[in-house]
Formats: C-alpha cells, structure tokens, sequence
C-alpha cells in the first residue's frame, strides 16, 4: 500500500496499454489468456444451455452403453450409470451456478463498495460501525451458516447465492477502505472537492471507476470461483440440483460409487470441469492483479 | 525486554476478549434470527396431524416451560448457554453441548491437523519462490499447489479412498479419532487431514499470501541494509515476513477449513462435527445446528485473538490501534 499510483491531477489512473503489456511477465499473460479462455467457454456453453443447443437429449438414457469411456461414438466425453450424454449434461450444469454466481458476485461487491466508502471516506463512527459488521459476519464458516439457512428455510440456490455474497462483503469492503483511505489523502481528490465538484462524482467517477475498477473486477473473479465451489458442494451433499436435473456437483456424487469399483470417468468428468474453470477463475484473477495493480506500482 | 511487551499485550488482550465476547453475542442473535425466519415452528412439527393444533401446541409450550414471545425465547436460550445448556437434539434427544463437545474433538484434531498439513507443504513452496523468483522450479511447484486447490475436495477424497483401497486393502473409513480399532489407525486419521490439507482450496492462498508478503518485505530497506552488513536477512526478515503473515492467513482461513471438514468429514464418514450440521440441516434439528453455529464461531473467534496476540506481540506499537482491525 506504498506509493501506488503516481497521480497526476488529470488523466487518472489511464496508461498506454504498450506499455502495460512490455512490463507483463510472461506468465501473468498466460493466466489471463487461459482464464479469459474459461470464461469464454463457460459463457457460450451457458448461452448454449440456455438456448437448448445441446449435442443429445440430457435425459435420454442409452441402456447399451452405460459407463461408456470418452470418445464413444455418439458420446464424444462418453455415458455415465444410467447412459446419459457426459458432455451434454456438462453444459447443462453450467446452469446450476452461473446466473446464481453472478447474483452472489453482484451481492458481494455493490454493497461491499458502498461500505467501504462509506467507512474509508468518512471514518469515525462509520467505520467503527463497518469493522463490527465487517467481523461479524467473518465469525460465520460460510457453509455452516449457509446449512443454517437451509436448516430453516430450505431455500433454493438463488437464496443460497446471496447468503455466499453477503459473506463476501467484507473482504469487498475492506479492499475498497484501504483503496479509498490512501486516495483521499491525494491532491487530486483535494482539488475535485476544492473546485466543488458534488461527492457523489468524485466518490462514483474518481475513486471507484477509475480507481478500483481493476481491483473489483479481479474480486469478482475470485467471487465466480467460490460461487461454484459452493454450488458444486451443495449440490454433492445433497442440498443444492437435485437428480435429474444436472450440476458438476451432483455429477461428482453420483459417480462416486462407480469411482469405487474402479468406474473413474462419470465422476473424474466433472471434476475435472470444476478444476479446470475454477482454475480458470483463480489464474484470471491472478494474472490480473498482477499486471494491473502490482507491476503497475513499480 | 519482557517488561516492555506485556503491558501493552495484556490491555490489548482484554480488550480483544471483550470483543470477542460481543461479537459472539452477535453471532447468536444472527443465529436466532435466521432460524426465526423458518415457516412454522419445531412444535408444528412435533404436533403435525394432530386435532387443534394450536391448542395444544399452546399446552405443550406451557408444560415444557417454553416462552411464547421471541426476545424471551432468546433469552431462554442465550441463558441456556451460558449456563452450558444448549438444549436437546430434536431428533436423538441428547443434550447438545455434550454431543458437540464429543463431535468437536474430531473435527478439532481434523482441522488443526489439515493446517499442519497445509503449512508443511505450503511454506517451503513459497519461501522458495519468494527468495528465488520465478523460475523453472518456483513456477511448477506454484501451479501444482493450485491445480491441487482448485480440484473439488470431495474427489480428491475419493481419488485418495480408492488409491489406499487398492494398495493396501483397507477400507478407511467411519473411524474417527478415538476409533479405528482394526487396521493401521494412523491411515484412518491421516488420510482425512491429508486431503483436507491439501484440497480444500486454502494452500494455494497460503502459497500466495505468504509468497506475497516475503517478497515484499525482503524487498525492504532494513532488510537490504541488514544484508549489506552481513547480518542474516533470514532473522530480521522472520518476524514481519513470515510470523505475522502465518498467522494471518491461518486465522482467516479457518472458516474455510471448517467449511471443507464438513465435506470430508462426509466423504470419510468421520465423526465429527461437520458430519453433525449436515445430519442436522437434514433434519431441521434446530437446537443441534444452532449449538453447531455458535461453536464454530467461537472456534473462528479464538484462532483470530491468537492472531491479534501475536500481532500485538511483535509489534507493541500495534496496542494503540482501534478494535480487531482486519487484515486485508
């Protein structure tokens, strides 16, 4: 949190993207290219989903070929137990976490930013009152406090989503506190009150999009993985998409017994998945941060 | 040298303490109001097809003493508890507070032991790539701690189960710390922590943090001038570089780690607590998953005092800053 950002008092925080790319590791641009490459994936497979374009029917079961490997004629990622299409019930199961991710993603950070203004600009009590909050809510293991809420309610994953970003909130707050407490003390915050530009433009324009787009952009990533790590162990501890309805989750669970016997793909296949896009989520978050907040700095 | 820590340390300490005690009161009233959104109640269902309902769920109130009004039902229960009366499970009708403290010992040897895991294998990962940069071992070893994290928990425990199921031919399951008679009883244990401590998604944060934070304070001025004397930089980098950032990153992990027992402790059938909040978020066991609730919070609560102790510890200066500052 030393110096930053070298401001100068008009065209904040805009850089040549030759030169962001020239300071780039190498690595940190595989990241983001690999995890915009997931996103892409996980957005049309979703739009394919949601649109019906499906190789098969996800219900169509192939009594022939049950446990089918990859690469079967007809399955291109094979069959699980009851001969139903991998592949299609794959993309089918982006449903299960995708519209609720980005629900518990915009849950996280709307509130999570308005609290960390609230608390970094004006401090005092405000902020008193945000660090309560702010620890009470970390006091919760998130998935003890959302088997709280299915103990009570039995809510669908909608519900579930913004519990998971209600406990996100304070990691959102705490990040846009610390951008906003080091800003404020910047000459061109001074100068956009002292020529009396109206708070909510040098809060709204200045410090949150110019100022910590990247930084909640890179949350939010990080939000999208927790949000399916969670809907896929809801759904494997039987709380979350029921049978028949596919999710990455309770594709895990009910091929484990055939893991057992030695059956590893209806299981391995959506784990796989799982790997494979959190991994995504995570490394885009990753590179990100990197090429956008740490070696912008230097 | 004591002299000069303890003071500031003690009145951090309480102060700390009596935070923790507030927010644990907070805890409970979120956990109170939560299940005060539930339809119906626990004697709707206890009387369900029964004739006049309400009448007699208005009697049965009255012969088990249960208040009708919600503030004095809080306060029945918030001073059940502190009394260490968590009430009786709906469903096996055994007192609470004894079946979490039993549960509590294998989730407590569970997660504990995960963080150990976690640590063994996560601080040489990023000390490493910390002191030597990124190169053809640091940037591997890295990328496998995340695939590793990235991996659902539940199939790693299921990879694990069948690797040990075919080499050596146990079935390693449903033992739990005190049991495990037949067979090896290490592989009963460690095989649970194993995968808790390398699953779960929480080493490649460590990795990260740690790598972080050594970086940027073998990066510092006292560091380099410390170098520059000859003075091992391994010693004034300790403190700020890996003590404090260990601590911080374990304390706020913790909920993390509790969240993943829950799976594993499902996958191994281990009898623990986590194994107890998803029999109980089965059954609306309400009196079971609010005991549950207020004991992970108080677990989480204590391992983030630690924190604060050590940070306070090292850095007396630290004694005048406000209330439980997160660690961002």
């Amino acid at each position: 949190m030393r110096k930053r950002f070298v401001q100068a008092p008009g065209g904040a925080g805009e850089r040549p993207a030759v030169s962001l790319l020239r300071r780039a590791e190498g690595v940190d641009l595989f990241f983001v290219g690999y995890g915009l490459l997931i996103v892409a994936l996980v957005a049309a497979s979703y739009l394919a989903g949601a649109l019906r374009i499906l190789p098969t029917d996800p219900d169509a079961m192939d009594f022939e070929l049950l446990l089918a490997p990859p690469a079967t004629a007809g399955h291109l990622l094979g069959t699980d137990f009851m001969g139903r299409d991998i592949l299609t019930r794959l993309i089918l199961g982006i449903q299960a976490y995708f519209l609720p991710g980005l629900l518990a993603v915009a849950v996280a950070l709307v509130p999570g930013a308005a609290l960390g203004v609230l608390s970094g600009y004006r401090g005092g009590r405000s902020e008193t009152v945000v660090t309560w909050f702010m620890n009470l809510v970390d006091s919760f293991p998130r998935l003890v406090l959302i088997l709280l809420v299915v103990a009570a309610v039995r809510p669908d994953i909608y519900t579930i989503m913004v519990v998971v970003g209600l406990t996100n909130v304070p990691a959102a707050a705490s990040l846009v506190r610390g951008k906003v407490r080091f800003l404020k003390e910047k000459n061109f915050i001074e100068a956009a009150e002292a020529i009396g530009l109206p708070l909510r433009t040098v809060v709204l324009k200045h410090i949150l999009w110019h100022h910590c787009r990247a930084s909640l952009i890179i949350r939010a990533t990080l939000g999208m993985a927790e949000a399916i790590l969670i809907e896929t162990s809801l759904s494997y501890l039987g709380f979350g998409v029921q049978e028949p309805a596919p999710s990455w989750g309770n594709m895990v669970q009910s091929g484990a017994n055939y893991f057992l016997q030695g059956n590893f793909w209806p299981s391995t296949a959506p784990a796989l998945a799982i790997l494979f896009t959190i991994l995504g989520f995570h490394l885009l978050g990753d590179g990100l941060n990197n090429l956008l907040e740490r070696k912008a700095s230097r | 040298m004591t002299a000069r820590w303890i003071r500031p340390v003690a009145r951090v300490l309480l102060r700390e303490v009596a935070v923790t005690a507030l927010l644990l009161l907070g805890v409970s009233v979120v956990v109170f109001a939560i299940l005060g959104l539930a339809p119906g109640d626990p004697f709707g269902v206890l009387l369900e097809g029964q004739a006049s309902a309400d009448a007699g769920a208005a009697g049965v109130r009255e012969s088990l003493g249960v208040p009708t009004a919600w503030h004095a039902q809080y306060l029945a229960w918030l001073g059940g508890m502190l009394k260490g009366n968590f009430g009786a499970s709906i469903r096996t009708g055994l007192p609470v507070l004894g079946e979490i403290v039993r549960t509590g010992k294998n989730t407590l040897v569970l997660t504990l032991g995960s963080l150990l895991v976690t640590l063994l294998v996560a601080v040489p990962i990023a000390l490493y790539a910390a002191i030597r940069g990124t190169n053809r071992i640091s940037v591997p070893l890295t990328m496998a701690a995340y695939v590793v994290s990235a991996l659902p928990v539940f199939w790693l425990g299921y990879l694990v189960l069948y690797v040990v199921m075919h080499a050596f031919g146990i079935f390693p399951l449903g033992a739990g710390f005190s049991g495990g008679s037949s067979g090896p009883a290490a592989v009963y244990v460690l095989l649970p922590v194993v995968v808790l401590g390398v699953g779960n998604g929480t080493l490649s944060e460590v990795v990260r943090h740690l790598r972080e934070e050594m970086e940027r304070v073998l990066a510092e001025d006292y560091v380099r001038t410390a170098r520059a004397k000859g003075a091992p930089a391994w010693r004034h980098a300790f403190k700020e570089g890996f003590l404090l950032p260990v601590t911080e990153i374990v304390a706020s992990k913790i909920p993390f780690i509790l969240g993943g027992a829950v799976i594993v402790e499902q996958v191994f059938n281990w009898p623990g607590m986590g194994r107890m909040a998803w029999q109980a978020a089965q059954d609306r066991d309400f009196p079971v998953i609010m005991g549950i609730a207020v004991a992970a919070a108080v677990f989480v609560r204590t391992g983030s005092l630690i924190q604060r102790f050590v940070y306070v510890a090292v850095n007396p200066g630290a004694s005048r800053e406000g209330p439980a500052r997160r660690a961002a």
